[in-house]
């Protein structure tokens, strides 16, 4: 049973020592899967959750919950449309706005800033980013929404609305189809989709803008100077260059940010006018998926419970279309430039 | 008649200008950040014939090389003082548009560094900037550029393809492709093989020796056989002065310096 002489280590020590990394390998393996997995069981968890609970509404209203406008506690009858339509066109406003804002500000420190300016302003953005949503939302509501309804509303609705104080329709409602409708209201105060669209747009620049600047310090600096040595400008460089090389990243930080958009709840339930009369104006009171949820869950039951746990589950719908077109959005992308 | 004029220079070992001056250096100082990066540099550049800047590193050889297409001005901080005169016009005139430099002066990097765009996008991106062709023209003109720099037939098949697919010797003639596509006068290159594997060197060398019909070459070569091989003259540069610049064949057989002989035997860089 003794080693025998001149052998280093007992054999049995090695044969203990293999079968031990063995079980341990495979323990570690199994916990990582594990944590791995655990992101997807959530995942589901929750969306089925909500589709449990929002089995009522569904069976119900049918396909009807998908495109009725009414929500009347009243008569107990419950449609999606206005909190959808809301929730999509606040985010959309958001997007257009915060994209071009936040491409300029990472171009400008990625590329134009003098250096000692880039790490001050980049620093105040990812602090802008940490700002709790509900201030953003007081902000809108005390600040932003009287101004906007004293300054900027009434230039709208006069030139591009259908319902200008004095009745008389301007140029460009008589002839571009749309715009008189997305511009007209009679809603005399600020809250409105148009407003909560603008506030969303500014708490997801810092996001947007800060994943955009990130990505673009990657660039090698060789690529730049290669388009500057043919005799492109800085904005070409920027936008045939710097954009195309980064663009899955760019993708990633914007629909980041349209993630934050589609769900974010404080801010909105504050500033978009929690109407559930449905108007296609941008300038009239709204509502969307998770204000409506705020702001009635806690009062809610039977079939508008269930209709609120419905709304929810459209909400991840909503989410996952989303991403699903980034997805493809990126796969076309890629075969345009040959990959 | 030029060439004849260079065999008369090279029997008698005359130093620079030789043939027809396309580049006149006079007096160029440059400052990083207030760092004195080139002290004083005169040197008359042939046109058509392949001038190569050698020295150790830091000598300065690609600051000067980065200041014949102002490449260094999209940097802050960064001061050429001086005259370079291309056909007459000093091009650090801030008057000089850099676009009409860029289209006469093309430029090659150290990397390969193909745009992030198909293979005939990479060679039409820079003469979008500069000319408006019809689509036949311009897949003429890419053809053409692609030829020139010997590429043609290994990627005619494949164009729509995304250049990052490319070896890495591919991706250096396809940046020198890129380069002639515009139909530059003068052509720069930084170092153009240190990335590359000795057959795709060769591959680029031959091709320097081909455009050498076409274009005035300015490269810069860590690699002394490089230098020896493919140039018609040699500047020698050290700590920001040009040491010596003649003939290549004389610098590296009988050097006129000390420092010259020094570096070109190895005792030092």
């Amino acid at each position: 049973m003794s080693a025998q002489p001149g052998t280093l280590a007992p054999p049995r020590v090695v044969e203990q020592r293999t079968h031990r990394d063995a079980r341990q390998e495979q323990l570690f393996r199994w916990l990582l899967k594990g944590c791995a997995l655990l992101v997807l069981a959530s995942l589901l968890g929750a969306a089925g959750a909500t589709l449990w609970g929002g089995r009522e509404a569904f069976a119900k209203f049918g396909w009807h919950f998908l495109v009725s406008t009414a929500w009347d506690p009243g008569n107990d009858v419950y449609g999606a449309l206005v909190p959808v339509y809301g929730t999509i066109v606040t985010s959309l406003i958001a997007l257009l706005i915060a994209v071009p804002v936040s491409f300029g500000i990472a171009l400008y420190l990625s590329e134009v800033a003098p250096t000692w300016l880039r790490t001050p302003v980049s620093s105040a953005i990812e602090l802008l980013a940490g700002i709790p949503s509900i201030i953003y939302g007081m902000w809108g509501l005390f600040v932003f929404a009287p101004f906007f309804s004293e300054h900027i509303k009434p230039w709208l609705t006069s030139n591009l609305g259908n319902k200008p104080d004095d009745g008389k329709l301007s140029w460009v409602v008589q002839h571009v189809p749309f715009v008189g409708k997305l511009f007209g209201s009679d809603y005399p105060f600020g809250a409105s989709i148009l407003v909560a669209g603008i506030v969303l747009a500014i708490m997801i620049i810092p996001f947007i803008s800060s994943v955009m600047r990130e990505v673009f310090q990657t660039v090698p600096t060789r690529l730049k100077e290669s388009a500057y040595a043919l005799g492109s400008s800085t904005w070409e460089v920027s936008w045939d260059i710097v954009l195309p090389y980064t663009r899955s990243a760019v993708i990633g930080g914007i629909f980041l940010g349209l993630g934050r958009a589609l769900g974010e709840t404080m801010a909105v339930a504050f500033i978009i006018g929690n109407s559930m009369t449905f108007s296609a104006s941008l300038l009239d009171p709204g509502t969307s998926i998770a204000s409506t949820i705020a702001n009635q869950f806690s009062e809610a039951s039977g079939l508008q419970k269930s209709s609120l746990m419905a709304l929810a589950f459209l909400l991840f719908v909503v989410t996952f279309i989303v991403l699903l077109i980034a997805r493809l959005m990126l796969r076309q992308l890629k075969r345009k430039e040959g990959n | 008649m030029t060439d004849s004029a260079l065999a008369v220079n090279t029997a008698q070992t005359m130093a620079a200008p030789l043939a027809d001056t396309k580049i006149t250096v006079r007096n160029l100082h440059f400052y990083y950040n207030g760092f004195h990066a080139l002290k004083g540099i005169n040197m008359d550049i042939p046109e058509k014939k392949v001038t190569a800047i050698i020295g150790p590193s830091g000598c300065g050889k690609s600051t000067l090389l980065r200041i014949f297409n102002r490449i260094y001005a999209i940097y802050p901080k960064l001061e050429a003082k001086g005259d370079i005169v291309l056909d007459g016009e000093n091009i650090l005139d801030p008057g000089y548009s850099m676009n009409r430099l860029r289209s006469k002066v093309g430029m090659v990097f150290q990397k390969p560094v193909p745009f992030p765009m198909t293979i005939f996008e990479n060679v039409a991106y820079g003469i979008r900037h500069h000319e408006k062709l019809s689509k036949s023209d311009m897949e003429g003109r890419v053809e053409q550029a692609l030829r020139s720099a010997a590429l043609w037939d290994e990627v005619k098949d494949k164009l729509k393809q995304n250049a990052l697919g490319l070896s890495g010797g591919q991706q250096q003639r396809l940046c020198i492709a890129r380069a002639i596509a515009l139909k530059p006068e003068v052509l720069l290159l930084d170092e153009p093989t240190s990335a590359l594997d000795p057959i795709a060197t060769s591959r680029i060398e031959q091709l320097v020796e081909e455009l050498k019909s076409e274009f005035t070459i300015v490269i810069v070569t860590h690699n002394m056989q490089q230098a020896a091989r493919c140039s018609d003259l040699t500047a020698f540069m050290y700590m920001g002065e040009l040491i010596e610049f003649d003939n290549t064949e004389k610098i590296f057989t009988k050097p006129g310096k000390k420092q010259t002989e020094d570096y070109i035997t190895g005792r030092f860089g």
